[in-house]
């Protein structure tokens, strides 16, 4: 029986490492190849006027220098990242 | 939301497909670094180590309250196969949002000071002596009042969050040396202790003795708890 505590040992402590990192994982996880989500690097607009969009259709606002843009979360769940130009300043809109 | 300037260079941001700590990491194209799109932080590549500018925007708002306010505001619009679109119909992460799962990879991360799914506000301040501080606001904290006002690292703050119009902001309650205490109106709007109205949408003073003067908005999230606090562990949360 003797004979078999230091694999056990060694074993406890495998698990507990593997436990331990559980919660401080740092690892990058590729789930998709790059751009498999299109980003916008060229964003498009119309006018707040000409806009179809339901009244309470939740939007990411945003206003620099009196020129404001809105996005449709629901939009942006397909691309993520907005490469935008607002008021002068360069921006990424992430979602 | 981030400045895409760093350095004195422009950067263009693109989407990896890779996750570090159950989110998004973005990539820019000029050096494919990756970034973490909670933090602004580079982790790996070229630029590892240096950290995108924060900016202040509003996190979410219902459209017609944005509109209200901007009506001059311009609709990010998508090229589709049904033509040109401001919005889509549905929410594609409906179900997960409904769900008490927390991370996508599986892995539950846990800090039980709050239910993983709570919606928090998250704040960042940096203090005198170049610590930044955390905290978290839980949107339960807003069924009564829209308005908290608070202190972290000797930065007074106002945090602004209405349940209507999901509209989320966080503004320092100081202008210029004088700081006030804000109390709810109605919708998003708020009276300081002078009798000033403002427009906590826009920041700004539209009535009293403050009229025109605007509050400096900071970055804040709407964020669900268990992301808040896997990467910001050592945040302090509103009670």
């Amino acid at each position: 029986m003797k004979h078999y505590t230091p694999i056990f040992i060694l074993l406890l402590f495998v698990t507990l490492c593997a436990t331990a990192a559980d919660y401080t994982d740092d690892a990058i996880r590729t789930l998709l190849p790059f751009d498999a989500i299109p980003a916008i690097t060229d964003p498009q607009f119309v006018s707040a006027n000409d806009a179809k969009l339901d009244a309470d259709a939740p939007v990411i606002g945003v206003t620099f220098n009196d020129e404001s843009h809105a996005y449709s979360l629901y939009l942006l769940n397909g691309h993520e990242i907005v490469n935008d130009v607002v008021g002068g300043l360069k921006i990424a809109t992430t979602w | 939301m981030y400045s895409r300037e760093l350095d004195g260079k422009t950067y263009t941001f693109g989407v990896s497909g890779k996750l570090w700590r159950d989110a998004l990491l973005m990539y820019d194209h000029q050096t494919r670094s990756l970034w973490s799109h909670i933090t602004g932080e580079a982790i790996k590549g070229p630029l590892t180590g240096k950290r995108l500018k924060p900016l202040a925007s509003m996190p979410q708002i219902a459209w017609k309250a944005w509109q209200l306010n901007y009506p001059n505001a311009r609709v990010l619009s998508v090229p589709t196969r049904d033509g040109m679109r401001e919005n889509r119909r549905q929410d594609v992460y409906a179900d997960y949002h409904a769900s008490q799962r927390a991370g996508v990879s599986g892995m539950e991360y846990t800090d039980n000071r709050l239910p993983n799914k709570s919606l928090v506000i998250g704040v960042q301040v940096q203090t005198k002596d170049g610590d930044t501080q955390f905290r978290a606001y839980p949107l339960t904290h807003f069924t009564e009042t829209a308005v908290i006002n608070d202190t972290l690292g000797e930065v007074p703050l106002l945090i602004f969050h209405d349940k209507k119009s999901f509209a989320t902001a966080v503004f320092k309650r100081n202008v210029a040396g004088d700081a006030w205490t804000f109390r709810h109106q109605d919708r998003y709007f708020v009276e300081d202790n002078t009798g000033t109205r403002w427009n906590l949408v826009t920041g700004e003073a539209i009535s009293g003795k403050n009229e025109g003067k605007r509050l400096e908005r900071l970055p804040a999230v709407n964020i669900y708890w268990f992301a808040w606090a896997r990467y910001y562990p050592e945040t302090s949360i509103y009670r």
